[in-house]
């Protein structure tokens, strides 16, 4: 494995902002890290960076032990929320600075640039502020800052969160073609789990400082270990029910259907989504969320019903999963 | 918008109109201050700025120590204040303010009362009569509206710039030379007006510390000339050593004027 953390932890005044993160990320792998904010995503990745120190466990790059290098020494290439571009130098000069310091000679410098920029379409911009660039030129030219570094180590800080919703749906396969096509080892972390889905083959669900799963997106959302990885993984929410002996069962949107037997309900609301209509029921287990076909009819007498494999089961005190 | 413009009118009149009659003075001669409704056959003169500018120490010389004892203090305020306002900005929440507020302390003490010290440690190191020292401690008063200023520029940067410039190896001394330093020039520049006012008005420590008459600062041998005689107070005279007092202080806010009002208002700049 090329990136590996074992049992990472950051602990400021006695208290653990992270805690036994345990991650492998392989070369050609985009590992995302999801999850609410304050639960520690950006700080786990700024320990790998080398940003903040580690109080707790350690890191190698490919077996080397990095833990306490500077971020300078690490060779990891990092992609900012807020882009960190120097508001007073070109385009050129923000990307020429980090070579200049590395004591990379003039004319490579200028050749590595023009290559860099080539890449990601901006040389006609090289002159260019970051001011008198758009979101998405200013998004390439952090990451082509990122690249020039030809790092071991991607990290992709929320690249995209500053971007309008269209914007950030046709950047991503330039994204992937960029930086996956590198072949090195990258930790996507953003608050959007389609852009997680969308970008990662494995995904990891952090909560307070720790991780919940570490899976792929198709087993996060089918088999979730726990009550809070299932909220949190997949939209419109799960729904919970009581089951009995405190237990909760799990049923997803989309499992429901109206049947002649089952919990009866009321129609309270219902949404257009396009392709599908999500109906909120009133029952005596709370609201249910249904994902249905738009052209689903409603029923006088609303009953519902799911298959029992579609049904997830948890242990209501501790919320992890319960097998049968 | 009327009462803005009245408003904005008023503060001018306020402000430029002892300027102008001190501008006014200076090209009278005495007579017509005395008498301002008499005809008189020649009312403007030159004398003043003659016999202020032809004396003995020539009055640039004034100007010389006064423009040289500001530009050492100003650079030895930042050169001390710019190093602890970033470490400030960067230490804990609890910490900085508690130091903001030994700071703010500081700034509020009257600087007067110091002042007897101040003569007792001249005299016991033998600082008396040098231009050089005389900036030590104007530097060292300026010091807590310096690294105050200067701290809430530093804050306001936006980490990830250094951050960035940290993931790409830039040392401390790098990211200084290429991104702190541009970046809160702004206040570096408002700060360093201030310092420099500051220091081109001071009077008491300027008074006592300086005898020698080719090493007076502007305030000082401005009391000179105005005292210069018990029979009558030389209105002209002083009026022209004023003008032309303030005339480096008013070509250097024309110079900086924009990055002061940045400076002021915002402080740094955003993302």
């Amino acid at each position: 494995m090329t990136l590996e953390l074992e049992n990472v932890g950051r602990n400021i005044n006695k208290q653990w902002i992270v805690e036994n993160i345990c991650l492998t990320v392989a070369d050609n792998e985009c590992l995302a890290l999801v999850g609410p904010s304050g639960c520690g995503k950006s700080t786990t990745l700024r320990l790998i960076a080398g940003l903040d120190p580690v109080s707790a466990g350690s890191i190698h790059i490919r077996g080397r032990d990095i833990t306490s290098l500077s971020p300078s020494e690490r060779s990891v290439g990092m992609v900012f929320q807020s882009y960190a571009l120097l508001p007073h130098l070109t385009v050129f000069e923000n990307l020429e600075l980090g070579l200049r310091v590395r004591g990379v000679p003039k004319p490579e410098r200028r050749f590595k640039i023009k290559g860099i920029l080539d890449l990601v379409q901006l040389w006609n911009r090289a002159d260019n502020r970051p001011a008198e660039l758009s979101g998405g030129q200013r998004q390439r030219v952090a990451l082509a800052r990122a690249l020039l570094r030809d790092p071991e180590v991607y990290l992709l800080d929320e690249p995209m969160s500053n971007l309008d919703a269209q914007l950030r749906e046709d950047i991503r396969p330039e994204l992937r073609r960029l930086v996956l096509e590198q072949r090195k080892p990258t930790i996507y972390v953003t608050h959007d789990q389609h852009e997680a889905m969308a970008m990662a083959q494995r995904i990891a669900v952090l909560h307070e400082g720790r991780i919940e799963q570490i899976d792929t997106p198709y087993n996060l959302y089918h088999n979730p270990e726990s009550l809070f990885v299932a909220r949190f993984i997949g939209r419109p929410q799960i729904n919970c029910l009581k089951g009995d002996s405190g237990s909760i069962r799990a049923v997803r949107p989309e499992s429901i259907r109206f049947s002649d037997e089952g919990l009866s309900g009321k129609l309270q609301s219902r949404e257009w989504l396009g392709n599908s209509q999500l109906l909120f029921l009133e029952t005596q287990q709370g609201v249910i969320r249904m994902m249905t076909s738009p052209d689903q009819g409603i029923p006088a007498q609303i009953r519902l019903t799911w298959r029992a494999e579609d049904e997830i089961l948890f242990d209501a005190d501790t919320g992890l999963r319960s097998r049968r | 918008m009327k009462a803005t413009r009245f408003l904005i009118l008023a503060l001018l009149v306020w402000s430029l109109a002892p300027l102008t009659w001190q501008l006014y003075t200076s090209f009278c001669i005495d007579q017509a201050l005395v008498t301002p409704f008499a005809s008189l056959n020649q009312r403007w003169t030159l004398d003043h700025y003659q016999s202020v500018l032809n004396s003995n120490p020539p009055f640039i010389r004034y100007l010389l120590n006064s423009l040289f004892v500001g530009g050492l203090s100003t650079f030895l305020t930042l050169l001390l204040a710019i190093p602890s306002s970033y470490s400030l900005s960067k230490m804990g929440r609890r910490s900085s303010l508690v130091i903001k507020f030994f700071l703010i302390g500081c700034a509020l003490f009257p600087y007067v009362l110091l002042f007897l010290a101040l003569l007792e440690i001249a005299r016991y190191l033998q600082l008396g009569n040098s231009l050089i020292a005389l900036a030590v401690p104007y530097a060292a008063l300026s010091q807590p509206l310096a690294i105050l200023l200067l701290t809430n520029a530093f804050s306001d940067l936006p980490a990830e710039l250094e951050d960035a410039a940290r993931v790409e190896g830039l040392s401390v001394v790098q990211r200084f030379r290429w991104i702190l330093l541009p970046l809160i020039s702004p206040a570096i520049a408002s700060t360093a007006i201030l310092v420099f006012l500051f220091s081109w008005n001071e009077y008491p420590i300027a008074l006592t510390w300086i005898s020698d008459s080719g090493k007076l600062t502007l305030p000082v041998a401005m009391a000179r000339i105005a005292g210069s005689s018990i029979h009558s107070v030389p209105y002209g005279p002083y009026a022209a050593a004023t003008v032309i007092g303030s005339i480096p202080l008013i070509l250097l806010v024309m110079v900086f004027q924009k990055p002061i009002v940045s400076g002021l208002t915002t402080g740094a700049v955003k993302g």
